[in-house]
């Protein structure tokens, strides 16, 4: 197959991956947490890197700091 | 090379990567969440499982797009854009599933999920199979056996690791440490004491 | 109005390099503190393309912030992030091969490092241009010198010299002999430093020195607002 082939099926993919990113994000933040689990540190206030109240990595809750 | 002397090579690449070069206290991946892990044991745990799945799936599916997708077609420069795409979409993916269909597993594993895609382990597991590119004389299906080695090697090393260092926390907490200690920086000494502790297996692999 | 908006950038921009320091106060991107210290110059490279990295992103997301919807803000930052390190990456690999090669992963690791994609979401994502590149600038500095100490400890009690020229290699190679002398006639260097072993304990102390410090200030204003009761309460009688 030639180079030219390649590059056009490679960034197809890349498309494709980019496409089932946002998609996948979206779905994720929409659907609501299941029934029985909203008290636990909430999945999107932990997001990324953790730092949102009372989640597992937040290991600085107790600062009185502004978190910026 | 027969099937017995690549079983041999395949556990021992797992074991470097578990025990000799340990992916966490030697190689240093995912220091954040090691160090925010706390002393929970069953948080840890189900942290360093939802790792282990997200570490063999990403990996098993950002090897064969590099050398079957990215290299042939002269983009080899944008394995760190796709690699993190495929991570972060298989964790997003995942966790959709978990939401949608079994609220027990979401209450273990569902917060830790979205804190893998920055966990610097997967990424760096990925990114590492394909740094090096082949090696001389080294076939395409060696490549991928040595590559799945090392990502079972290193999730299992976080795994193992991460639940070892919550149960010394859980110690830690009943002994009275100085103050300016407390918290991040007697973790960080006990890291140190068990980075020592591996360094009498080096040469184990070679 | 304009002193304020001067005080405010100063502050975004201050704040970024000691009282918010992303690595010894907020605590985080610690893998590359742990992985990239073991030489200065290295630490100094890493520093140097994370603040590109980091200013660059921070300005991109700022100007696009006003066209991206609210919902895919995230991904996108990731995606901008991502092309950044990939620019940064081939730049590293053309002009600095050295430099390349010492960082290894670690500067892909960059993509999912905590304090881009932290300050990305917290600070660019609301505010302006300039605002946002003087956040990048401070945090950026900030972690680049936090990196240095953390190297220079390593470094000079690690191995004794203190190198420089062998990555930059447009700086004439030059070794200060601190610990160890250039013909071995006195060696007071421990090899523990340069070992991981090393960097847990270092960047265990220095948080511990942080902590001090902290509980130090603390203390100080304890005291200082129990003297403002107490001089109240005589005046009050």
């Amino acid at each position: 197959m030639s180079q030219l082939g390649y590059l056009l099926i490679a960034v197809g993919v890349i498309l494709v991956l980019l496409a089932i990113f946002f998609v996948t994000f979206v779905l994720y933040r929409k659907t609501p947490v299941p029934k029985g689990c909203e008290k636990l540190p909430s999945a999107e206030s932990c997001s990324k890197c953790g730092l949102g109240e009372g989640c597992a990595l937040n290991i600085y809750a107790k600062k009185e700091d502004p978190k910026k | 090379m027969n099937a017995y002397a690549y079983l041999v090579a395949f556990l021992l690449a797992v074991i470097t990567d578990l025990l000799v070069d340990n992916v966490v206290l030697s190689r240093f991946y995912g220091i954040c969440s090691f160090i925010g892990v706390g002393d929970q044991v069953k948080s840890a745990s189900s942290m360093g499982f939802a790792v282990t799945i997200v570490i063999i799936l990403s990996s098993a599916i950002c090897w064969p797009i590099y050398y079957f997708i990215l290299v042939p077609a002269g983009l080899p420069f944008m394995d760190t854009l796709v690699y993190i795409l495929v991570i972060a979409s298989l964790v997003q993916a995942v966790g959709l599933f978990i939401k949608k269909n079994s609220p027990a597993l979401y209450k273990s594993l569902g917060i830790y999920l979205p804190l893998i895609t920055t966990n610097c382990a997967v990424l760096g597991v990925a990114q590492s199979n394909t740094d090096s590119g082949l090696l001389a004389g080294q076939t395409l299906a060696e490549n991928f056996g040595f590559s799945m080695a090392s990502a079972i090697g290193t999730s299992l090393g976080y795994l193992l690791i991460i639940v070892v260092f919550a149960c010394i926390r859980t110690r830690l907490e009943t002994y009275s440490v100085p103050k300016a200690f407390k918290g991040i920086p007697i973790a960080l000494i006990t890291a140190a004491i068990m980075a020592l502790a591996l360094v009498g297996l080096a040469g184990l692999g070679s | 109005m304009d002193n304020i908006r001067r005080h405010q950038h100063q502050e975004s921009f201050v704040s970024g390099i000691i009282s918010n320091n992303p690595l010894f106060v907020m605590v985080l991107g610690t893998c590359p503190a742990l992985a990239i210290t073991t030489t200065m110059e290295a630490a100094f490279g890493m520093g140097l393309l994370f603040l590109f990295v980091l200013v660059s992103s921070n300005v991109l997301i700022s100007l696009l912030r006003k066209i991206i919807p609210e919902e895919i803000k995230t991904p996108s930052n990731i995606v901008v992030i991502a092309t950044f390190v990939t620019i940064v990456k081939m730049f590293c690999s053309a002009y600095l091969p050295a430099l390349y090669n010492s960082l290894g992963v670690f500067l892909s690791l960059l993509v999912v490092n905590c304090i881009v994609l932290g300050r990305a979401e917290a600070f660019a994502d609301q505010n302006g241009v300039f605002d946002s590149f003087l956040d990048g600038m401070g945090n950026g500095i900030g972690y680049t010198l936090a990196l240095c100490v953390i190297a220079l400890i390593r470094e000079i009690l690690g191995t004794g010299y203190l190198t420089i020229g062998v990555i930059f290699t447009f700086i004439p190679y030059f070794r200060l002999p601190v610990l160890k002398a250039l013909d071995g006639s006195y060696d007071y260097s421990m090899n523990l430093f340069a070992s991981p072993m090393g960097g847990f304990v270092v960047f265990g102390l220095l948080m511990a020195l942080m902590q001090l410090w902290n509980l130090k200030k603390k203390a100080a204003e304890r005291e200082a607002a129990i003297a403002k009761i107490h001089l109240a309460a005589k005046e009050g009688a």
